[in-house]
């Protein structure tokens, strides 16, 4: 899961475009929207794409993204377990 | 004021006016499903022309696109029984992204790929002689191009204008639609309890205007008595949740002292769940919630650059024929604002109506339209300017009010360099295309110079840019997410700015102007037509100031800001 942990970091820093940020920047526990890294709703849905992209998961509506990108352990938990590729 | 002497619908459902008005009146819609087209994996509805519909519309030697301009605005010019070559008509198009199915993955663009050259193209195959003008401003374009047409004639620089919106469809738009999880794969709901999203559609719409000065007097005509284009400056792609941008264009053109006389709010209605609800609050806000609403989207789909035009041009027919169009796809209300919309066409004695559009880039606008003039207009003198501060900025070189300024460059991109040295602390910046990075750290540095109040929101200020290159890095990037049909994964950031209206939306945000935001592609510079865009510009009763100037982005090595701060001098 660290592992997973760290790759989502540098993913999410790149298609993000969070370019003054390293992943010791961000706390796994985190909230990833709201105050945190300043992400908006474009942002979330280029996660969504980031999933389907890297991992082989569709989220088809957008609004189950709300519960899966709270923060980026979530993230790794829903990865985990949905990936096809 | 200005009137219109004649226009044009070609759509799917007909090429000329009375036969799409014929079609809408039956109950007609062009939305049809197609599944695998362009091999997009999710099925979608849209409005598209069909092969035999599209060689009938062809001019050998123009594109699909200009094809489609140059058959509307024929039909209309002819009606209009006008001489479009001499030097008093104006040529403005309203466009999304015009000849953007002609970019290919990998390839530099060729000359078509430039909206100016495009509108050159068409200028020469309608025999016009002036410098085309084209309005880009994502979704009210075709408002858009009608207001600076309608501003260009009461300046007096022209006595007609050809103004005409358009947009045609291809994997590009559909692609960066649906990852922005806009398009529903149902015929669209406008301001329904259901609605799921957009239907995409192509189309083209002409009107031909003319100034007070020279309009024929023994027929009515459709006069347009007020239009304002206005900025949320709250995000790039959704609408604000007070409406705040939407209702001061409402506000601007002086409807609601007329509110008992109209007989329609033409709304956008795109049936996504953010505009609706947000015009729905606008309309209530700026006081007009009494005004039947409708939207015609259910039978054309969301044509872009066409909406503002096409929609204009039907609501003016219905009321002719003393009838408000119905909400195709509307059942029950499913907005906030208390408005009332029908889903059946209904008859109406009053003959004026406003028309309300809102798109991308924080961009809305609206226009008040009346078969009998109701409002008082007093004759304005054109206005003039002074130049407050000036900021240049090329590959390698700053310069602000005409002193040179060092920029710490590592070898690194040098605007980054600038945005560090002279900004810094705004971390949107890495999100932007370059065109928009490149209009945010020069109107920063000129505002700096300028050292007036900051952040605060100002109704007052416009930022209007004239541009070349469009969003070329935007549209080339985002086409390489989408060219593989095995590896299309569009990615929903780089399409936003593939409208290279956000280069002037960056700087409203940033600065809270809500004032009139717009940018205008040229075949070049040319300070002539951008001095008198200005000038008409000002005419804007709520425009007291403005950021303007060129500003172009090709690559690194290729780029250039010329920005001013102007402020309005009336004698």
């Amino acid at each position: 899961m660290e592992e997973l942990i760290q790759e989502l970091k540098e993913r999410i820093i790149d298609a993000l475009n969070l370019e003054e940020m390293t992943p010791d920047d961000i706390d796994a526990q985190a909230p990833l929207f709201g105050e945190g890294l300043g992400l908006d709703s474009i942002d979330a849905l280029e996660l969504i794409v980031l999933l389907e992209k890297n991992y082989g998961i569709r989220l088809a509506n957008p609004a189950e993204g709300k519960a899966i990108f709270a923060s980026v352990e979530t993230i790794a938990r829903y990865v985990s377990e949905h990936r096809t590729k | 004021m200005v009137y219109c002497l004649a226009d044009n619908v070609t759509s799917p459902l007909g090429t000329t006016t009375e036969a799409n008005y014929e079609a809408l009146v039956g109950g007609q819609s062009a939305l049809q499903r197609y599944e695998g087209r362009w091999h997009l994996a999710e099925p979608f509805v849209a409005s598209l022309f069909g092969s035999e519909q599209e060689t009938a519309l062809a001019t050998p030697g123009l594109t699909r696109f200009e094809s489609l301009v140059v058959a509307s605005a024929r039909r209309a010019v002819a009606q209009s029984g006008i001489d479009v070559t001499t030097s008093r008509v104006a040529l403005v198009i309203g466009s999304t992204k015009g000849n953007i199915d002609c970019l290919v993955d990998g390839e530099e663009p060729s000359q078509d790929y430039y909206m100016g050259d495009t509108a050159q193209h068409i200028a020469a195959a309608l025999g016009m002689t002036t410098q085309p003008i084209v309005a880009c401003n994502a979704c009210i374009s075709g408002v858009s191009a009608i207001v600076v047409a309608m501003r260009l004639l009461d300046a007096g620089y022209y006595d007609y204008a050809v103004v005409c919106g358009a947009d045609v469809q291809s994997k590009f738009t559909v692609a960066g639609f649906q990852a922005l999880k806009a398009v529903s794969a149902q015929p669209c709901r406008p301001f329904d309890m259901e609605r799921l999203g957009l239907n995409l559609g192509e189309a083209a719409a002409t009107m031909v205007l003319c100034s007070h000065r020279v309009a024929p007097r023994d027929r009515a005509l459709w006069a347009i008595e007020g239009g304002a284009v206005r900025n949320d400056a709250f995000h790039v792609s959704s609408p604000s949740k007070n409406g705040e941008g939407a209702r001061l264009a409402l506000c601007a053109t002086r409807a609601a002292e007329i509110a008992d006389e109209l007989a329609c709010i033409n709304a956008h209605g795109t049936a996504t769940m953010f505009n609706d609800q947000m015009e729905s609050v606008a309309i209530e806000r700026a006081g007009l919630n009494a005004v039947p609403v409708n939207a015609l989207k259910g039978y054309y789909g969301h044509t872009m650059g066409a909406a503002g035009v096409l929609e204009t041009v039907m609501t003016m027919h219905g009321i002719d024929h003393a009838t408000v169009l119905g909400t195709r796809g509307f059942e029950e209300r499913g907005v906030s604002g208390k408005i009332t919309l029908s889903p059946d066409h209904q008859p109406t004695a009053r003959d004026s109506f406003v028309k309300m559009i809102s798109g991308f880039g924080g961009s809305n606008a609206a226009l008040l339209m009346s078969k009998t003039p109701k409002l008082q207009h007093a004759e304005q003198a054109l206005p003039g300017f002074v130049v407050t501060h000036r900021v240049t900025m090329l590959p390698g070189s700053l310069t602000v009010d005409g002193k040179s300024v060092d920029v710490a460059c590592d070898g690194g991109e040098w605007l980054t360099a600038v945005y560090k040295q002279c900004m810094g602390n705004y971390p949107k910046f890495y999100k932007m295309d370059m065109l928009s990075r490149l209009a945010l750290v020069a109107s920063d540095v000129l505002l700096q110079e300028e050292g007036g109040a900051r952040f605060e929101p100002c109704d007052s200020r416009a930022v209007v840019l004239f541009n070349h290159s469009s969003s070329r890095q935007a549209d080339s990037d985002f086409l390489a997410t989408i060219a593989r049909d095995d590896e299309c994964f569009p990615s929903p950031s780089l399409f936003v700015y593939t409208l290279p209206n956000m280069a002037v939306a960056e700087v409203a945000m940033r600065n809270q102007y809500h004032g009139e935001t717009s940018l205008y592609l040229l075949p070049g510079r040319d300070d002539d037509t951008m001095r008198n865009i200005v000038r008409a510009s000002l005419l804007d009763a709520g425009t007291t100031s403005m950021i303007t100037g060129w500003i172009d982005f090709e690559d690194n090595d290729h780029f250039v800001a010329d920005l001013y701060i102007i402020e309005k001098r009336i004698d």
